[in-house]
């Protein structure tokens, strides 16, 4: 059994210490690249949302590297997201692929279920070794998000333009060659260091931008043209709405005081929204309001072209917008997204906030 | 108290249910129009260019509403069966209304919420009788009559009518134009039951020689089993209501072929429909169809799309199935 996952950012970090840890053969599939995206787009159908596609791609990269089982997390509804495995399974097994797709939905659906393949993903390790992987792993998401807000902050202040990128994708290279949860925490460390050390600029006073919207669209950079990056390098301090560590602390924790103050995050969007309505449209509200009283200078909603939950939300934002005069801005990203159109909207954007904020300090 | 429904979205498969309710309670129910040009220009123009043609005539309707009714009734249909969903949309139907319609028109809304159980989803109708002034006790004698006119509705529906025939009072038997065959017609109630967005393709199938048949005639156990197949539930009930409604046409031969309308940027449609297709192509290879509507949709391009299908259905007969596809030659495999 050789196990591959979709990317979703840097989950793959995570994924990685989690398999080396069990002794399981891995295989991380390819950056995602437009080798995957055509891949996916040929493939799969063409009102499915983005994700789907790009995950496609990702499978069939990682199938030609020997991956056999693929394994992916489920929901059940009302997002498309909870049905992608079986139609995901439906494409592959049409492309004539024999491959396994293991989906991990909520344990409350069928616990028995959902421990039978847990086993069987973990090549049946002992639940002690289990917990203790899990726990590693989830340690290591924590540690790679805590570099992600250091990086954030350090772009916009950087001396040196450049020098924080040029660590970061030091360290996404080398980050594949280390084996297991404890090399990863260490390697994250070092880089940690290395990168609060960049000198900054003391005069810099960066415009704020809270990035909102679909999780896996604001997690995967290949897909929103690495937004952070390029904000990042137009002097923008980004703060992100949602992280791993949020979606795991969310599904997969006990831990009860974040979800008490999840609770209370989510009670923000009451004006405006009062319930769940699938994917990630009430966190993309709350957080919106969230990002106000936090004094951003305005957020960008990001959404694939289709979501539909998001698009209830495109339709709720403006009026947050309009009722506490915070500039928000959306942007649908597909795979005809052209990266210059997206960066003169961007550029537009930080231009109005940087004027703004100009006129009232 | 005058309340308005929006002739759009499930309103061709509830509206016995709604009317006879409000009816039941003193209340005058206005009907919008049958969609037309201005209806559907309102709404796009008013609703977030991402949504699909649906919400957006839905939001159409309601600004005609708005100085014809007292109050507009909305109906926020989270689930409509146990463990199921319609579409994230449904449930922020209100939420999109009121921030997207200028005017801010008075909204009644019904929180349908079956997702526990359907005695559940009854509770909203409780709510909104009580919201609108009337007793409990009036509310559910109400409700339980309201119901009862649904019930024979759908068992109409489940007889092979259908809610063109039966609330615009059209004609549609089979043999307007002779009696070629039938076609299995697949599409969310909105967008068949809709003249003006289906480009009225039911009266040109049906004057073309055609019978029709409907997810709305499928009886739900049929597509209960058909779609257990699949193995994980489907969580959405019209996707599978529309999905299990076309495998079981298939699988009982009921269709000589089979047309799906779709809306543009429908999510549920793009996993439903692949599904399907895929089902039918590797089990049954029965002509299929799918035809994408939206607000740019013109009726020439539509009709010669119908048409062609219907021509190849004819030739596939005369030629003795022997047909090559697209793509693919007869001798070689």
């Amino acid at each position: 059994m050789v196990i591959t996952f979709p990317h979703m950012g840097r989950v793959y970090i995570s994924v990685k210490a989690l398999f080396d840890d069990l002794n399981v053969k891995l295989v991380v599939p390819p950056p995602v690249s437009k080798n995957t995206l055509e891949l996916g787009t040929r493939l799969a159908p063409e009102m499915a949302c983005l994700p789907l596609k790009i995950n496609i791609g990702n499978y069939i990269e990682s199938i030609k590297r020997g991956a056999d089982t693929i394994i992916l997390t489920g929901s059940c509804g009302p997002c498309r997201f909870g049905y992608y495995g079986v139609v995901q399974k439906e494409i592959l097994k049409d492309l004539g692929y024999d491959v396994n797709i293991v989906i991990l939905d909520a344990p409350n659906t069928g616990f028995k279920a959902f421990i039978d393949k847990i086993r069987m993903i973990s090549g049946y390790s002992s639940l002690s070794s289990l917990m203790r992987a899990f726990r590693a792993a989830f340690k290591v998401t924590v540690e790679v998000d805590e570099l992600m807000d250091i990086v954030l902050r350090k772009r916009p202040r950087e001396k040196h333009k450049g020098e924080t990128d040029r660590l970061l994708s030091r360290f996404e290279h080398d980050v594949l060659k280390v084996h297991g949860s404890t090399e990863t925490l260490e390697l994250v460390a070092i880089y940690k260091d290395k990168i609060s050390v960049i000198a900054e600029d003391e005069k810099a006073d960066p415009v704020r931008i809270g990035l909102v919207g679909e999780i896996y669209t604001l997690i995967e950079p290949y897909v929103n043209l690495n937004v952070e990056k390029k904000l990042g390098s137009l002097g923008v301090e980004v703060h992100r709405g949602i992280t791993l560590t949020d979606w795991i602390k969310t599904h997969l924790s006990m831990d009860m005081k974040y979800k008490r103050a999840r609770r209370n995050a989510l009670d923000k969007a009451k004006p405006y929204l009062g319930r769940c309505i699938g994917g990630h449209a009430w966190e993309t509200i709350a957080a919106t309001v969230g990002f106000n009283e936090k004094g951003m200078d305005g957020v960008i909603q990001i959404l694939p072209f289709g979501c539909m939950p998001e698009i209830v939300a495109e339709s709720i934002i403006p009026t947050i917008s309009r009722d506490l005069s915070l500039p928000a801005m959306t942007v649908t990203v597909d795979e005809l997204t052209g990266e210059a159109g997206y960066m003169t909207r961007l550029e537009a954007f930080v231009d109005l906030l940087s004027q703004k904020k100009g006129m009232v300090s | 108290m005058k309340i308005g429904i929006p002739r759009a979205l499930l309103w061709s498969i509830y509206l016995p249910l709604w009317k006879a309710f409000f009816n039941e309670l003193g209340h005058e129910v206005v009907l919008s129009p049958p969609t037309n040009k201005k209806i559907l220009n309102d709404g796009v123009t008013a609703c977030v260019d991402d949504a699909c043609l649906p919400v957006k005539i839905m939001h159409g309707h309601v600004i005609d509403l708005m100085d014809r009714a007292d109050l507009i009734f909305i109906p926020r249909l989270i689930s409509i069966c146990p463990r199921e969903y319609i579409c994230p949309k449904f449930i922020g139907l209100p939420e999109m209304i009121r921030n997207s319609v200028a005017g801010g028109p008075k909204l009644l809304v019904l929180d349908f919420n079956a997702h526990k159980s359907i005695r559940h989803g009854y509770d909203g109708f409780i709510a909104i009788g009580r919201q609108l002034g009337a007793r409990e006790s009036a509310v559910r004698r109400a409700l339980a009559r309201a119901m009862k006119a649904q019930d024979e509705y759908t068992a109409r529906l489940l007889g092979g009518s259908n809610p063109l025939m039966l609330l615009e009072g059209m004609a549609l038997h089979a043999g307007i134009g002779g009696n070629k065959g039938t076609i299995g017609l697949i599409g969310h109630p909105y967008l068949l039951y809709d003249r003006f967005v289906s480009m009225d393709a039911c009266r040109k199938l049906a004057q073309m020689g055609y019978r029709l048949i409907f997810p709305e005639n499928i009886l739900p156990e049929q597509i209960e089993r058909t779609c257990s197949i699949y193995p994980k539930k489907l969580f959405w009930s019209y996707g599978k209501h529309l999905l299990g409604s076309g495998l079981a046409m298939l699988e009982k031969g009921m269709a000589d072929g089979i047309i799906v309308l779709s809306s543009f940027g429908c999510g549920i449609d793009s996993f439903m429909v692949e599904l399907l297709q895929r089902q039918n192509q590797r089990d049954f290879r029965i002509p299929l169809t799918v035809i994408t509507l939206d607000e740019h949709s013109g009726n020439a391009g539509f009709d010669t799309r119908l048409e062609a299908f219907v021509d190849m259905l004819e030739w596939r007969d005369h030629n003795g199935h022997y047909f090559s596809p697209h793509g693919e030659g007869l001798y070689i495999c």
